[in-house]
């Protein structure tokens, strides 16, 4: 029974038994798990807040033979993001990211990029409050890095470039479609809001936001991909509705 | 062959549904009811019963109440200027074992989570601002859970109501009593700095 070190993101956590949690992990060593982490809820918890939604620890976990859930031994925090989901659109923005990794990353698979991925979308929401660009940038690198990333130039079904034409996509949609090809495909992706993958494709998240104000397309794009993220995951994202009226 | 005769599964089937009990645990009650008196399996299908017909929200507070409106909204005894906002209804169990607050309560039934798909809709805030307008109430205090969740439902509540006029706290938060200092978290220890007060 090894006792293992990782950093790692908390995901959520869920209620066990009196005063014990099961936390979901995206870890840096061991991808994505769960772990059982004992005394968690009671006020003397040796784990303090470090279990607190998207807090960035240091872990120090047990794996056991032929079991699916891991024993946290201790954590403690590398950066906390407590304070900045005291606001409620930053909370909900923040859970967003937490539930669409959680659902989208497989489990146990080793992710580099998409743990740091995770870390610059958390600190440019606590840094700069806004939403919108940090999860356009989200939503397209976790589809990117999962080898998903729609084609935003052409149509899914013809394969024609769409060039200044609008693109359309309905719910569960997984790529753009012509407006031959739409039939009841209510939404559109316009010309000029695809054009902004552009914008930011060679940027950093932070460069793009201090290179000026989010332009009026990002929540369109950012629309389209939350479509696709939920139509991989084959789930609707329950934080997505919140996100729809906020932010 | 089943392991077990049909009406004892179907009541450990049924104790399993119950949070924190397993299967083996679910066994051992069911085995326990077996061999208790006739009496007092009567007795305690009667209490389930009893809860279900009897138990409801109080009009006023939301809290769970036999009688509406509940014990604490109807004692004329209580302070009815303070009113300190729960999640639930276990918390105002915990509040009343200090015997040290005499106000009123209001229970949310949860806090804001995202994950939960729990919004300011889903909880019981339009009651809340009700008993707000009639003017008595001359504080609020917040005692909501100090996790993320309560936090952000404290600052919900709190940019809500200040422009009534209305004074809003919030529960201290920090180093838990007979804990050492060494072991605390930098979030804590920030929360115990943060609500410090003069001695």
């Amino acid at each position: 029974m090894p006792l293992r070190e990782t950093e790692a993101l908390v995901l959520r956590t869920y209620r066990l038994g009196e005063a014990d949690k099961i936390v979901s992990l995206f870890t840096r060593r061991m991808g994505r798990l769960r772990a059982v982490a004992s005394g968690a809820s009671r006020p003397k918890s040796r784990y303090g807040s470090a279990l607190e939604p998207m807090s960035y620890i240091r872990l120090w976990i047990f794996e056991r033979e032929n079991r699916d859930l891991l024993r946290i031994n201790s954590a403690e925090i590398i950066e906390s993001f407590f304070d900045m989901q005291k606001d409620y659109r930053q909370q909900v923005a923040t859970q967003y990211v937490a539930e669409a990794a959680e659902l989208f990353l497989p489990e146990r698979e080793v992710n580099e990029r998409a743990f740091r991925l995770i870390l610059v979308v958390l600190r440019a929401l606590k840094r700069t409050g806004e939403a919108t660009r940090p999860l356009l940038y989200f939503n397209y690198w976790l589809l990117r890095l999962g080898g998903v990333l729609p084609d935003l130039e052409s149509c899914g079904n013809c394969g024609r470039a769409l060039g200044d034409e609008a693109g359309y996509y309905g719910e569960g949609s997984e790529q753009l479609l012509c407006a031959n090809c739409r039939r009841a495909a209510p939404y559109q992706v316009r010309a000029t809001t695809r054009g902004l993958e552009r914008d930011f494709r060679g940027l950093s998240l932070d460069a793009w936001i201090s290179a000026g104000p989010a332009a009026p397309e990002c929540k369109e794009l950012r629309r389209f991909l939350e479509e696709v993220v939920e139509s991989h995951i084959g789930k609707k994202l329950v934080t997505r509705s919140l996100l729809a009226g906020d932010t | 062959m089943k392991d077990f005769a049909e009406p004892l599964a179907r009541l450990i089937d049924e104790l399993k549904r119950l949070p924190g009990i397993g299967q083996k645990s679910a066994q051992r009650i069911a085995f326990h009811l077996q061999r208790a008196s006739r009496e007092d399996a009567e007795r305690l299908a009667r209490a389930l019963i009893e809860v279900k017909d009897k138990i409801r929200l109080c009009s006023v507070c939301n809290n769970l109440t036999e009688l509406d409106p509940c014990g604490f909204c109807s004692d004329p005894t209580r302070a009815a200027d303070v009113l300190c906002v729960v999640e639930s209804p276990y918390n105002v169990v915990a509040i009343e074992k200090t015997r040290e607050y005499h106000g009123l309560y209001h229970v949310l039934h949860g806090a804001l989570s995202p994950l939960q798909g729990i919004g300011p809709e889903q909880l019981k805030l339009k009651s809340l601002l009700e008993r707000l307008k009639s003017g008595k109430i001359r504080e609020i205090i917040v005692a909501t859970n100090p996790n993320v969740e309560g936090e952000a439902t404290a600052i919900y509540l709190s940019k809500l109501i200040k422009p009534l006029g209305i004074k809003v706290t919030r529960i201290a938060m920090g180093i838990p009593v007979g804990s050492e200092l060494e072991f605390a978290d930098e979030i804590t220890m920030l929360k115990a700095l943060e609500g410090r007060r003069e001695i």
